[in-house]
């Protein structure tokens, strides 16, 4: 495997909340346009490693991470370290949709103009672009500039997504994106994931075993803020090295 | 089993018929006690109502001498005070409300909450008699010095800003009502902005917004509501404010373009001559449709404010 294939590496990481000390010396590496998935039980700090990839925690000044975590050769951990530009680059999906309470048009438009100062044509034709991306394109071209907050919620998380894509960013977070969404909905965020991977590298947390094995192509398995075991998808899941990997992926806890 | 019912259960439905009929009286009793109130005061009022007409609400004079009373004085005074107590306290208290939520670390955060819960738990005539001992003094020597200095030259606004500097007036009542209703508006506010979902600030945050962007264009709309809310709260307040109001008005029967010049409110000059007027004379009459008056545009600013905002809403 050269270089060029890692996207962040991740090293010697250890994550507090407060006391708390919810990851303890993490190392990994995160594959280049290749889908990660990270499963465990809730509290196991899966969420906690997604979170510091983009730096959100911290807008919370109790929380705060010790380690490397090396990101086109930067340790985005470092202090001096431009959070805009480095979200910008990192985008991030969440688990409940967030729609701003503004139209479909200038949800994305949002995004766009904290970085240029776009022509409305050039604005157009990315909201084109990024809405038939995640094919919603065909299904509000004609309300683009209605409320976002009346698309179902399938809709809405897509439309979440083409924000984020909006930004261009490499790296794509998602945090549990279909946990509030229906199986229909579902299917077409897992499609989706898999032609987003031929641009961007992808870091999924999921509670959903099947979902991870589906679309992930490495996963990695957490318990109780400890990296138990990481591999290909295809491996981990039939023939995992660690007992509490075997147990999890079975349905014998969590 | 039998269908009918048994005793036990008729009994158990009386708690709940009690309970409601309980409730509905206390809303009965508030609605009762609301048009008492406005049938006494235009009942008391209807002496001055017939004696002077439509004139009592548009004619500004104020005369005890010849029997000549109106309301127009005190209505101006009281819509321009409360107009500025709400302008200069909109942006203080959103600047208040935005950095405790959302700036400042939360142990330092508590304490500033704390304070100005204080603050609105000051009487007002402490705050009339700290403006009257303080605040007059400085508008007088600095404050109104630098205005007329700053807007003298401007056309039209010089009026705003013109005749003598002596602090009283109605820009210095409209502050001290700024001071008086910050910690209400505050308090709403910060409601507000703790509403907020927080994966949706989060969102934008991730999206590579700053704290002002953020701010400014996701949180501001999702706490729109509340607001505005909080100014017409404010703005009620501000309106029937009396005794802080009295100290610092100047209490001048004189309507003026300028700030700077004594006037009065309906609530300041109802405290003023009540001891000095005869139960039964036109001058209590008079003061008690002022009275309704009052009443009438408190009324008057919550439901334009309830039609604005549902405006505001239904765009969206």
């Amino acid at each position: 495997m050269t270089a060029n294939d890692v996207a962040i590496s991740i090293k010697k990481v250890d994550f507090y909340y407060g006391a708390y000390h919810a990851l303890r010396d993490i190392n990994f590496d995160i594959h280049a346009k290749k889908v990660t998935a990270m499963i465990g039980p809730s509290g196991c700090g899966k969420s906690t490693l997604l979170r510091m990839l983009n730096r959100m925690y911290d807008l919370y000044p109790n929380q705060q991470a010790k380690g490397e975590v090396l990101f086109d050769g930067v340790n985005i951990l470092d202090k001096d370290i431009d959070l805009n530009i480095l979200r910008s680059r990192v985008g991030m999906v969440f688990q409940k949709t967030t729609p701003f309470s503004m139209s479909i048009y200038e949800n994305i438009a949002f995004g766009i103009k904290l970085y240029e100062r776009p022509s409305s044509a050039r604005i157009q034709e990315k909201i084109e672009k990024v809405l038939r991306q995640v094919a919603l394109w065909d299904e509000v071209k004609d309300r683009l500039h209605r409320s976002a907050l009346g698309l179902s919620g399938g809709q809405q998380q897509r439309l979440c997504i083409a924000r984020a894509l909006a930004v261009e960013p490499e790296v794509l977070l998602l945090d549990e994106p279909t946990s509030a969404l229906d199986p229909v909905s579902t299917a077409k965020i897992e499609e989706l994931l898999d032609i987003l991977k031929e641009n961007h590298t992808i870091v999924l947390v999921t509670h959903n075993l099947q979902q991870a094995a589906r679309c992930a192509d490495k996963v990695a398995f957490f318990y109780s803020g400890e990296l138990v075991e990481m591999n290909d998808a295809a491996i981990l899941f039939t023939k995992p090295s660690q007992a509490k990997t075997h147990d999890y992926i079975t349905g014998r806890f969590g | 089993m039998s269908l009918k019912q048994s005793a036990y259960q008729s009994e158990k439905k009386i708690i709940p018929y009690l309970f409601s009929s309980l409730m509905w009286c206390g809303g009965a009793l508030i609605l009762l006690i609301f048009l008492g109130l406005i049938f006494e005061l235009c009942w008391q009022g209807r002496q001055a109502f017939s004696a002077f007409g439509f004139h009592f609400i548009t004619s500004t004079t104020w005369n005890p001498g010849n029997q000549e009373f109106s309301a127009g004085t005190a209505l101006i005074g009281t819509l321009v005070s409360s107009f500025i107590g709400v302008i200069l306290a909109l942006p203080l208290s959103f600047g208040c409300a935005y950095c405790l939520n959302e700036l400042l670390p939360q142990r330092i955060a508590r304490y500033i909450t704390a304070a100005t819960q204080l603050l609105a738990a000051i009487p007002s005539i402490i705050l009339g008699m700290w403006g009257f001992f303080i605040l007059v003094p400085l508008m007088a020597h600095y404050v109104q010095p630098f205005l007329k200095h700053l807007f003298g030259p401007v056309p039209y606004l010089d009026l705003l800003f013109s005749g003598g500097t002596f602090g009283v007036g109605i820009l210095t009542a409209g502050l001290i009502l700024a001071i008086m209703i910050t910690p209400f508006i505050t308090a709403i506010m910060q409601e507000a902005f703790a509403n907020t979902p927080t994966m949706l600030k989060e969102s934008a945050y991730s999206l590579g917004a700053t704290k002002w962007e953020v701010m400014h264009q996701v949180i501001l709309p999702w706490v729109q509501k509340g607001v505005v809310g909080g100014v017409v709260l404010g703005w009620g307040r501000a309106l029937g404010e009396t005794m802080a109001v009295t100290f610092v008005i100047g209490n001048a029967h004189h309507v003026s373009w300028s700030l700077f010049m004594p006037t009065n409110t309906i609530a300041s000059l109802i405290a003023l001559e009540f001891s000095e007027s005869a139960a039964g004379s036109l001058k209590m009459s008079s003061l008690m449709a002022l009275g309704a008056v009052l009443m009438v545009i408190s009324f008057f600013v919550l439901f334009c404010s309830q039609l604005l905002l549902k405006q505001v809403l239904k765009s969206r």
